[in-house]
């Protein structure tokens, strides 16, 4: 998966001068944008889905019934209720792994964006406030990882430490982290220039305090946006590296390796593949959606 | 201009010297290499002699620098896997992935540009809200997804494409979509981005003003100005269209760099994965490196900032 | 939405498969054979892989010392034109004359002497070494005749010489050493190598000079390409688009499908490959220490149901094994041979009496027929084994496996098409590095087994040790496999139970 360039969002995510003021019509705001209201629809119904997967799910994800397998879904000619989306290569009930999926791949994008945000945070924000020559360490280091080409290390860092859904998440985690230290290093350089960061200076506030009750509230929309979307790359890097057979290991029910395992039914079963196909853009189109959404109602002159 | 590149080119090469670094310990964590080279039956002995022949036993900053100096020389020693050099594996590797990655980013260009220039220029109006859209849907397909639904559409179904394999330049088009594809979505916005700032501009409305027809305002002002930004982000995409590539060549069966490594992972012929990683960086490095200078001196803001 | 559905699988079936010769990129009209499998031999030696794509090359390009007819069994002359037993540990043998190499150096009983001496020198680091490990050394012994020494009696001799055994040129071979002769190898067999693509495959041509009066007869198709494709969805569209000829190991559910394509002709056979689950009895890795308790393994053994997967999964001609080798290799017998059939209760109950109550994490390891290895996990889970799979390239799982790293590893194993349970039982179970059970009373039963004259003794002794094998359930014997074959209808080709494509024999219409 190639990664769109940071200054794409960089340009973007020019942080507000006057953050207090602009809050009072976000809600209203939020709710008038379509996209953001689509996206965000689904998501909530992806997440939901995924919280009640136990209660939901009609079959048990990993029970096989070899006498059962390659059921088509309920709408072909030989499918049934009883398997609403079919059965896979082992007679396991596809509606039920797609719905488990959905919690593995929303546990691989929200944990490795609480790791790479951790990492990206710290790095942007004591690259934007200290500036000078920690901004010129912490922006090497930046540059550094950008140089490495994400999907091979990843593939060969999994490699490894062995593919694992854990093994994936540290890795993606320690990989994906610089679209936060770049958009937080722009953030925080301007809010740092502020006048009430001068006051909080002036008064004699520690750094540390500076930094937590200053900068990073009022960096934390733009923090948001980054983490909706890297949670989305996160998620189709996971399903590209099952698909090379270096993500989760089976019998997981991840979405990647449910494409992957169907691409052998892909000519004379097309279903096999297009069902879980269509869940990952599903989910990828509803973050990116809430992402791009967000990015829109909290800074409306830069749209787009 | 000359210390704005000097100081540029000094970011860049310590960037590859830390890459160097991450490459080298790359081979060195993936097991214990005596062992790796001696072959699986080797005698306790026998090992050791190869560590004592292949320097194994020194210290490891003096075995990096070994490396590095060899690197240099384009020498990465040999496969664990097929009996030939690292070196010469790579280099027949490498045209496939570089014309993959030169068509891709062509083709990306191409649709993108004028696609931002459009929405630019119809702001606000539908045209706008579908190019957008098409920007968000495309990057929510994978690319596997994408490079799969081609196959079965013009290669089984419509018989226009050959498969797999890198025979003709026919073998080229599917896998260079997918992977261009990827890259449409920031060239565009960046696009986009860069004409309504040019647009809404003093010299533009000037030239409006002075009774200009639309389109040689758009295609002769305005569009010189707005391509500066998207010749650094196309030289980044470059770069990333290069590592990206490994899951498109998979797809597609091409033997190029990405199917190289992606193999030699799962082989675990650490000899080639380094060297990939190690070569896909420094042409990162080279490309952002050329793209700064480059954009410097199309827009001297840039340099005095 | 049932018509469309229904109907966008037909149109992709039909239309595609209908279309294909249009695209042909290479077949009948430039008279090259494009035949694409998914692994790629580490070295195109034939000595230095054991995958069965190298085995391929290695009998398309090669010759033998001695032939056997794979539709009666009866062992004829090749290079060598008469052998006779000495004494059981001696076998002289008459070398053809005016046979030569691709490179034009003739073929005499030097290269003989040479190949044999060479393979079986520790420096020559031969993959499997149960294949030469019989031989002593090889004497010159007159201008045409070689003296076989054994390491000690093996009636199975002539066997291996008719399989994993070809000639090398000795001069050719000692010139450019084996990085060079990987690179290109020669041999005096119906095709000549062109070109050794790493990561792409092969090309050869016919040996125009074959010599006549070769019990493989003359070769008819001009040149074959072996392409490697590990992708079986890409093998499959490249088939249907005519972009390869030949292919093989096509899935049960594909190969049902592709019958009903037009200008492609399915092909299903037994082979000699039995699939089979081994498991680390040392206990050499975290994961594996359960299986150091021979209930925990036939445990494993009853969980699992052999028979349901290969009604579902594995399709026609595959058979369920009960003993550790192929049932009708020489020795090979499940006489007598404890069975374990499908019982998960029985497995629970084992596990609970091995302090398992609730079962154990560990690791599968496989590197093909990936389902096969996920139907295994289901089985597992089943009774309460959490297994995950890792899925490797062979040469990486054979090499982890070597280790001790597999606490099972799900293998498969053709025996080198040798028809003889040395071959295959000997490769797991003697002690060498495959052997991960190290179980000195089974070593020692299979050592005397190969080496005893006494047919009667020796299927005795088999019987013994395969009996002692199934009882310590140290190899858990899936099935035989099927092999389906798919290939333009233009191509006149058989297959052998063997496993051995011969596209010396092939020709097209």
């Amino acid at each position: 998966m190639t990664v769109a360039a940071p200054v794409d969002i960089g340009t973007g995510l020019e942080a507000p001068a006057a953050p207090q003021r602009r809050r009072a019509g976000l809600l209203r705001r939020s709710f008038g944008h379509s996209g953001l209201v689509l996206g965000g629809t689904m998501l909530v119904a992806i997440i939901a889905i995924a919280l009640a997967a136990p209660l939901l799910a009609p079959h048990d994800p990993y029970n096989q019934d070899l006498a059962h397998r390659l059921i088509p879904p309920v709408w072909q000619a030989k499918g049934g209720w009883d398997h609403a989306l079919g059965t896979d290569k082992l007679g396991r009930d596809y509606l039920s792994r797609l719905i488990f999926g959905a919690r593995i791949s929303l546990l691989i994008g929200t944990l490795t964006v609480l790791i790479s945000g951790t990492i990206g945070t710290v790095i942007g924000v004591c690259a934007g406030y200290f500036g000078g020559r920690v901004d010129a360490v912490l922006s090497y280091i930046v540059t550094t990882r950008l140089a490495l080409p994400v999907v091979l290390v990843a593939l060969a860092s999994a490699a490894l430490v062995g593919s694992s859904l854990q093994g994936v998440i540290v890795v993606l985690g320690l990989l994906l982290w610089d679209r936060f230290a770049v958009v937080t290093r722009s953030a925080t350089q301007q809010i740092a220039r502020t006048d009430y960061v001068a006051a909080a200076r002036a008064i004699g506030c520690s750094t540390l305090r500076i930094l937590i009750s200053e900068i990073l509230p009022n960096i934390l929309n733009a923090l948001i946006v980054v983490a909706t979307l890297e949670m989305a790359h996160a998620i189709l890097l996971e399903a590209a590296l099952s698909f090379l057979g270096l993500g989760v290991q089976p019998p997981l029910p991840s979405w990647g390796l449910m494409i992957s395992e169907g691409k052998q039914y892909m000519f004379f079963s097309p279903w096999v593949i297009g069902i879980p196909a269509a869940a990952l853009v599903a989910l990828v189109l509803a973050i990116n959606l809430v992402g791009d959404g967000l990015r829109d109602v909290t800074a409306p002159e830069n749209r787009g | 201009m000359l210390s704005f590149t000097s100081q540029r080119l000094a970011v860049a090469l310590s960037v590859a010297l830390t890459v160097s670094i991450v490459a080298f310990l790359l081979l060195h964590l993936s097991g214990d290499l005596a062992t790796a080279i001696a072959g699986p039956e080797a005698t306790a002995a026998q090992i050791a002699e190869i560590r004592h022949q292949f320097g194994l036993d020194r210290p490891m900053t003096l075995q990096y620098l070994d490396w590095l100096w060899r690197a240099l020389h384009f020498d990465f020693g040999n496969s664990f896997y097929y009996r030939d050099t690292v070196t010469s594996l790579v280099a027949s590797r490498m045209p496939v992935t570089m014309t993959l990655g030169a068509i891709s980013l062509m083709l990306a260009l191409v649709i993108a540009i004028p696609l931002g220039v459009l929405a630019a220029v119809y702001s606000g109006t539908i045209v706008d809200r579908l190019a957008l859209g098409f920007c968000v849907l495309g990057q929510a397909v994978p690319a596997f997804c994408l490079g799969l639904g081609l196959i079965i559409v013009f290669a089984v179904h419509l018989h226009w494409l050959p498969v797999s394999g890198t025979a003709s330049w026919k073998n080229y088009i599917m896998p260079s979509v997918a992977l261009g594809w990827y890259a449409v979505p920031a060239v565009m916005r960046l696009s986009r981005n860069g004409m309504l700032e040019v647009l809404s501009s003093d010299y533009i409305r000037t030239a409006r003003a002075k009774g200009l027809r639309p389109t040689v305002v758009i295609l002769k002002h305005a569009l010189r100005n707005a391509i500066i930004p998207v010749v650094a982000l196309a030289a980044v995409q470059f770069g990333f269209m290069l590592g990206g590539s490994i899951v498109i060549e998979a797809v597609f069966n091409m033997q190029g760099l990405g199917y190289l490594a992606w193999e030699a992972i799962a082989r675990n012929d650490f000899p080639v994965v380094q060297a990939v990683v190690l070569i896909l960086a420094v042409i990162y490095v080279a490309l952002t490196f050329l793209a700064d200078v480059a954009n410097a001196f199309l827009d001297p803001r840039i340099r005095l900032a | 939405m049932k018509t469309v559905y229904s109907s966008i699988a037909g149109l992709l079936a039909v239309i595609a498969i209908a279309g294909a010769p249009a695209a042909a990129l290479a077949s009948k009209s430039n008279d090259t054979l494009v035949y694409a499998s998914d692994s790629e031999p580490e070295n195109v030696s034939p000595y230095h892989n054991n995958l069965r794509e190298g085995v391929i090359i290695a009998r398309n390009v090669f010759d033998n010392l001695i032939y056997r007819d794979p539709a009666t069994g009866k062992y004829m002359p090749q290079l060598a034109t008469h052998w006779t037993w000495v004494d059981p540990t001696t076998l002289d043998l008459t070398i053809r004359q005016g046979v030569t190499f691709h490179n034009g150096d003739p073929l005499t009983a030097d290269d003989v002497v040479f190949t044999l001496n060479y393979v079986v020198s520790p420096d020559a680091k031969v993959v499997t070494k149960q294949n030469v490990d019989w031989i002593k050394s090889a004497e010159k012994i007159g201008n045409d005749k070689v003296r076989i020494h054994l390491v000690g009696p093996f009636p199975a001799a002539i066997e291996y010489l008719a399989g994993p055994i070809p000639i090398y040129p000795a001069n050719y071979f000692k010139k450019v050493g084996l990085d060079g002769f990987s690179k290109a190898p020669i041999g005096s067999g119906p095709y000549k190598i062109t070109a050794v693509i790493p990561g792409k495959g092969v090309k050869m041509e016919k040996n125009t000079h074959y010599w006549k009066g070769s019990p493989l007869g003359q070769p008819s198709i001009g040149k074959l390409d072996f392409r490697v494709i590990p992708d079986a969805e890409t093998r499959l569209a490249e088939l249907m688009t005519g972009g390869v000829d030949w292919i093989w190991r096509v899935p049960k559910d594909q190969a049902t499908q592709l019958k009903s394509a037009p200008n492609i002709t399915v092909l299903s056979a037994e082979t000699m490959r039995v699939g089979f689950l081994q498991f680390d009895a040392l206990g050499r890795t975290p994961g594996a220490v359960p299986f150091k308790d021979p209930r925990v393994r036939q445990a494993v053994s009853y969980a699992i149901d052999r028979k349901a997967m290969i009604d579902n999964l594995v399709g026609g001609g595959a058979r369920i094994m009960h003993s550790a080798c192929f049932i009708d290799q020489f020795g090979c017998t499940d006489e007598g041979v404890p069975r374990y059939d499908y019982n998960p209760a029985k497995a629970k109950e084992l596990l609970k009496e091995a302090g398992y109550p609730n079962g154990f994490k560990t690791e599968i390891y496989a590197y093909r027929e990936r389902e096969y290895a996920e139907a295994v996990i289901g089985y597992l889970r089943a009774v309460g084994i959490d297994a995950h799979l890792n899925y490797l390239k062979y040469a990486a799982m054979r090499d982890a496996h070597r280790a001790g790293k597999t606490p099972i590893t799900f293998q498969t194993w053709g025996s080198f098409s040798v028809a003889d349970a040395s071959a295959f039982t000997g490769v797991w179970f003697k002690g060498d590095a495959d052997d991960s059970s190290h179980d000195t009373e089974i070593q020692t039963l299979l050592k005397e087994a190969d080496t005893s004259v006494d047919t009667d003794k020796r299927l005795k002794t088999y019987q013994k040790a395969l009996k002692l094998i199934a009882e310590k359930a140290y190899l858990f014997p899936l099935f035989s496999y099927p092999a389906n074959y798919a290939f333009t209808s233009d191509l006149v080709f058989t297959a052998q139970p063997d496993e051995l494509p011969r596209f010396y024999a092939a020709h097209w219409k």
